[in-house]
């Protein structure tokens, strides 16, 4: 089994960012290459930011993680870096702009991000800002998402933070990173800058500037803090003026801004009497779907880098005197799609305005979608445009690929994210199987986090998501209803971010009798493995901050275990007293147990440095004996482990595949311990292979092997 | 403006994908061509499908204002694949096409989970995933990546890059990709094996010695007169099935048993088909060397075992190696090698007293010490004794009962006879696993099979409600499918006979 050293002994991840952060410190004329992310991280530096902050998630994680190892570099502009423990911090970052005249920078995932962040944010948006504040919002939306599916323009709309949606290449996404800083300041307000999954990794290329170190920073220290001002602070009667400010002063200043920057951009065409109004960051799909009708350059296309506010006089101004304007705008509701047609009402213009009539309100604009949707709008609008062509080839590939469906016979098994080779949270899941085998099921309250894949084959365990770090707090109407306890199950990212308050400090307030297990694996390791305050060190000082046992006990947790993951007899045994003990409030079993991803990249350069070496090196993996298999596959549907797979028989008259460790094998030993707990079958087997064996090792090894041999042969 | 060429990738979490990526952006660059690449990574996890998109000019000169970030129907110039199943996924998606596309994949399967947990063989089938490789792509270059990765000491994600190199697909010579991996820095020597063996491979320069998967033949001496007997009654048809259970028998008990293996078969022989005495033969071996601790240690222990472990854990010629079995027998598995008096007592008394399917010795044997060794290879000599067991005598009774069934149906009807054959598969393994497999068996034997036998449904009916039934106790180990399906057939039994009546 795995050997480990215990939390507080755990030496942090070496993940490397060398050639990003040499990509950061490129300066006046030279070429940025690099991805989308990579690039605004590179604007911000650019844009003389005095602090940057945020918390981790796709696709913006890249933000943050490397200006962490960024540190020489923002040490000599004075830039502060702040790595948040959840958005609402990352947001309540910003509210040093409204006093002072400082440039910064946040960012997260959204919806979700923006979910957590909302009531720093209506209280930043509200006083607004003096120096620039701007969020990087990573639009997790359509395919590859991992979060429910819904639009932040809704916040920009109800806190008044204006939205850019810039056009997918990199030097429209620098030029709009740099003027949402000028956008801020002109109109005293947050900007908000949504980047989607592919945008955020498209690769490119842009004349890079030198960076600007702020005018006030770590290294030029203000003397005196902002004179008091009740003005700035979100409080009545202030928030009533406020408001009004929204609406009188700064909501025209930033069209005046948008304007006169040309922050939209308008591509020409000759069909004056068509037009057609997209978001910046789906421009590409449609430009691309244009070509694809043989229409290209010749439909007048506004391309709205700006999505919030919209700029009336240039709304107008595009669609006067056209016959029918398209608006692509994706996902619900159509916010823009409603303010185009109300402001073109009020001023009578009686362009027709098409959007969702031909394009779906839900879902992902994908190349098809898009496609079918222009199509829809020519033939409704502009019937003198022969797109017979087009149709043909386009209606002859759905039919190729309703044939190439047909060929395969069906839906092709999905391939869902699990838990990784020697993941320490998968034996928690085993366990709770083979609780379940013992007392029936039993409602699991599940969670944001690497542990959520739980709730997908092989284990499908878990009845509900609420948030991040909301399992505990989720169960907690269930759990007086319920005959069995239930289950919590929450990372330790998860406890951070929100659990500790959300989930514990509630349950325990309410003498909730429920059960929670934390998952200590000392990352947020689906993001990426940042750090988190478990985390053995910390990027400043190598100090550990707080200890999640040591603050359960501090907060009157009495039934408290720590338990070691991949036992995961004692974790059944942990889980069944949890479920019948007479202590009727909060149980907590910290399951604990090194994220393994981490732990391969701290040891594996440790080991190859032990044989370089010429040091002995024990190397443990499992394997199966493929002739005691007989190819049920229990174990597989207990632990679901990649390296568990099947191969074929090898035994003449069985048709069934057997199971097979494969070379991914890092012998983290759950097979074996789950084939113990739950009386499996006796066909694994640990292997121990000693590399660099010493001369003793080899003459105990030549002495039973001639013994083994003579019995064999007996 | 020229159109680009446009690629796209389907990879697994961890293949490599995104530094494949990286290689084809570095060495368009080099070419001076505009180039775009996107991805959809998925979670850092490693099971995940992840997919990649890029676009490269096919010359040097401005980059046009737009390149797409999404790949579109029938649009796809280059597929490539890590994997097989994601080449299929892609033509599912409509993106590979006969009359565009060139698609690069590995020919090798790594199983999706569905795949993997299932209780039989739940693997997609290949055949249908190389036809429509073959029918909807416009070429192919198809080969074992994940082998030819292993043989060079490269990665996989190398071999691709070498084959879309070999392929000619893209306008840049195939310096310019080792180009790329040189300057990617990591593992340069076996990354450039990679992508010299996939190149080769392209270009038809190279062939790859297909690994075949060889089933193991039982070893047993002093069987000619038996294999002589076999060949002398049977058909050709039946033979290779037969002969492996025989050398089979022998080697699990003896001589005495293998014979009377063909004297069960014989019986069935008489019924005059074929293929129900093959199928019959391979079953018939299966359940009367069933899986007992004495057979368990003669595997573990049997001589050729160490060499096979060695080479699967790659353990290298001079490196000791050392080995735990994990066993832990239960009340049940050890009565099963006691006499049979003695061991119902026990188990009357251990379900009496709440003991049964409660009380395990768990029990860990270090085989490559002379201890741990000696004790298994004692166990495996129980052979002799094994004749005398309580699980032997139960084990022979079923077979019995089972044997009857067959011949029973025969006469009624062969789908039948070979139905109830068929339904042997279900029984397997140990522990809970073998209880529950034997349940559902009889369960199925009582619910389908003496009705049918005793006239109450019509044979091509009861053949068809058990290869459900089969199908359906495979499909969940709750047992929930068999339930259902259990239930319709008797609903529809009813009905049938209410129509009858």
């Amino acid at each position: 089994m795995l050997d480990q050293p215990p939390v507080a002994q755990r030496t942090n991840p070496e993940r490397s960012f060398r050639e990003e952060v040499r990509a950061l410190r490129l300066g006046n004329g030279e070429i940025f290459r690099g991805e989308g992310i990579l690039a605004v991280t590179k604007a911000i530096l650019q844009s003389g930011v005095s602090y940057v902050g945020g918390y981790q998630g796709a696709p913006v994680s890249h933000l943050v993680d490397v200006l962490v190892e960024s540190q020489d570099l923002l040490d000599e502009l004075g830039v502060h870096l702040e790595t948040c423990t959840n958005e609402s911090s990352a947001a309540a970052l910003l509210g040093a702009s409204i006093n002072y005249p400082m440039r910064g920078c946040v960012t997260w995932k959204s919806i979700v991000g923006t979910n957590v962040a909302a009531d720093a944010l209506s209280n930043l948006a509200s006083p607004g800002v003096i120096g620039g504040a701007l969020i990087v919002v990573g639009e997790d939306y359509g395919e590859g998402a991992s979060v429910i599916q819904e639009r932040s323009h809704a916040y920009a709309l109800k806190c008044s933070v204006w939205l850019m949606d810039p056009r997918p290449s990199l030097p429209t996404i620098v030029r709009c990173t740099e003027k949402a800083f000028e956008l801020s300041e002109a109109s005293n307000t947050p900007v908000m800058m949504e980047l989607r999954i592919r945008a955020c990794h498209v690769t490119g290329e842009f004349v890079a500037k030198d960076n600007k170190p702020p005018a006030i920073s770590r290294n030029h220290r203000l003397a005196d803090p902002a004179p008091h001002n009740y003005d700035r602070i979100s409080h009545p009667p202030s928030t009533y003026a406020q408001e009004k400010l929204k609406v009188d002063v700064r909501l025209p200043a930033a069209q005046r801004f948008i304007v006169e920057q040309g922050l939209n951009e308008l591509f020409p065409g000759e069909r004056s009497d068509l037009g057609i109004i997209v978001q910046g960051g789906i421009t590409n799909v449609l430009m691309r779907g244009l070509d694809r009708l043989e229409v290209e350059g010749k439909v007048p296309t506004l391309v709205l880098n700006v999505t919030h506010p919209l700029v009336p006089d240039q709304i107008t101004d595009f669609c006067k005197g056209k016959r029918a304007v398209l608006i692509v705008e994706e996902g619900g509701p159509d916010y823009i799609e409603q303010a185009v047609n109300a402001l073109l009402r009020k001023r009578d213009i009686d362009t027709r305005v098409h959007g969702k009539d031909v394009l779906p309100m839900a879902g992902e604009y994908t190349a098809e979608i898009v496609t079918e949707g222009l199509l829809k709008f020519f033939t409704q609008s502009a019937n003198d445009i022969d797109l017979s062509g087009p149709r043909e080839r386009f209606e002859a590939a759905r039919a190729g690929r309703a044939e190439a469906q047909r060929l395969l016979g069906g839906p092709l098994p999905l391939r869902p994210p699990g838990f990784c080779v020697g993941c320490p949270e998968r034996p928690v899941f085993s366990a709770i199987k083979l609780l379940e085998r013992e007392v029936g099921k039993v409602h699991i309250s599940s969670d944001i986090g690497c542990h959520s894949f739980a709730t997908l084959a092989p284990f499908n365990l878990g009845n509900s998501i609420l948030g991040f770090g909301m399992s505990l707090a989720a169960a907690g109407a269930v759990a007086p209803v319920m005959q069995k306890r239930t289950i919590s199950v929450m990372g330790d990212g998860g406890f951070w971010h929100n659990g500790l308050l959300s989930g514990v400090a509630s349950a325990m307030f309410n003498r909730g009798d429920r059960v929670l297990v934390i998952m200590q694996n000392g990352y947020t390791s689906a993001t990426g493995a940042q750090f988190i305050p478990n985390t053995a060190g910390n990027r400043r000082d190598g100090e550990t901050t707080s200890d999640i046992a040591a603050t359960l006990k501090a907060m009157g947790v009495k039934w408290l275990r720590t338990i070691r993951t991949y036992n995961v007899g004692t974790m059944l045994t942990t889980l069944r007293e949890a479920m019948s003990t007479d202590h009727s409030g909060l149980k907590v079993i910290v399951a604990d147990g090194e994220c393994q991803l981490a732990r391969q990249r701290r040891i594996r350069p440790q080991i190859a440095a032990q044989l370089k070496r010429g040091e002995r090196v024990v190397r443990t993996r499992f394997g199966v004996d493929d002739e005691v298999c007989t190819g049920d596959h229990s174990c597989i549907r207990l632990s679901g482990c990649p390296s568990l797979v099947v191969k074929p028989s090898p035994d003449p008259l069985r048709s069934d595949p057997v199971a097979h460790v494969n070379n991914g094998c890092v012998g983290c030993g759950l097979c074996g311990e789950v084939a113990d707990a739950a009386v499996l079958c006796p066909s694994f087997y640990k292997a121990e292979i000693v590399q660099n064996a010493t001369w003793w090792d080899r003459l105990v090894w030549r002495l039973r092997s001639a013994v083994i041999g003579a019995l064999a042969g007996a | 403006m020229p159109r680009p060429v446009t690629i796209l990738i389907g990879a697994l979490g961890g293949d490599g994908g995104g530094v494949l990526c990286d290689w084809i952006v570095a060495a368009a660059h080099s070419q001076g061509l505009a180039v775009q690449a996107t991805q959809i990574p998925g979670v850092a996890q490693r099971t995940g499908a992840t997919t990649y998109y890029l676009e490269v000019m096919p010359a040097s000169g401005p980059a046009p204002a737009v390149l797409a970030l999404n790949p579109a129907l029938g649009e796809v110039d280059v597929a490539l694949a890590t994997e097989l199943l994601e080449a299929g996924r892609m033509i599912f998606n409509g993106f590979v096409t006969p009359d565009r596309t060139t698609l690069i994949a590995s020919t090798h399967r790594v199983l999706a989970i569905s795949e993997r947990a299932a209780m039989g063989d739940g693997s997609f089938d290949v055949g249908r995933l190389l036809r429509a490789v073959k029918e909807r792509s416009k070429t192919q270059i198809l080969f074992d990546m994940d082998q030819a990765a292993e043989e060079s000491g490269g990665v996989l994600n190398a071999v691709l890059l070498g084959a879309l190199a070999g392929s000619g697909r893209l306008p840049i010579p195939e310096q310019a990709f080792e180009a790329a991996i040189r300057e990617g820095g990591k593992a340069v020597d076996a990354n450039l094996a990679g992508f010299a063996f996939g190149r080769g491979h392209a270009r038809g320069e190279l062939a790859q010695v297909v690994r075949d998967h060889h089933k193991r033949q039982a070893m047993a001496r002093g069987i000619e007169d038996l294999t002589e007997r076999a060949r002398r009654t049977y058909p050709a048809a039946a033979l290779d099935v037969v002969e492996e259970g025989i050398r089979r028998l022998t080697a699990y008990q003896d001589r005495r048993y293998a014979t009377l293996y063909l004297d069960r078969l014989d019986a069935i022989d008489a019924l005059g088909s074929a293929e129900l005495l093959r199928e019959t033969a391979r079953h018939l071996a299966v359940r009367m060397s069933f899986e007992d601790v004495i057979r368990v240690a003669q595997a573990k222990t049997a001589p050729e075992r160490m060499a096979r472990v060695r080479a699967e854990v790659r353990a290298k010629a001079n490196e000791p190696i050392t080995l735990t079995e994990h066993f832990k027998p239960g009340i049940e598995e050890i009565c099963a090698i006691l006499p049979p008096t003695l061991a119902r007592r026990i188990l009357a008394w251990a379900e009496r007293t709440g003991r049964l399917g409660r009380v395990y010795f768990s029990m860990h044997v270090r085989t490559a010490t002379v201890w741990g060794f000696a004790r298994l290879r004692f166990l495996a000599s129980l052979r002799w004794w094994r004749p005398r067991t309580f699980r032997y005598v139960e084990e022979q009774a079923e077979v019995e009962r089972w044997l009857a069934t067959i011949r029973a149906a025969a006469p009624l009807g062969i789908d039948l006879a070979r139905e109830i054959v068929e339904l042997a598969r279900l029984i397997k393994g140990y522990g809970d696993t073998f209880k529950r497999g034997l349940g559902n068996y009889r369960r199925i034997a009582s619910e389908i099979v003496e009705p049918a036998l005793a006239g109450r449904l019509a044979p091509k009916a009861a053949a068809d409600a058990v290869a459900n039934a089969r199908v359906a106790a495979l499909a969940d180990p709750e047992g929930e499918s068999l339930s259902r399906t259990l239930a319709s057939i008797a609903a529809s039994a009813a009905m049938l006979r209410r129509a009858a009546e």
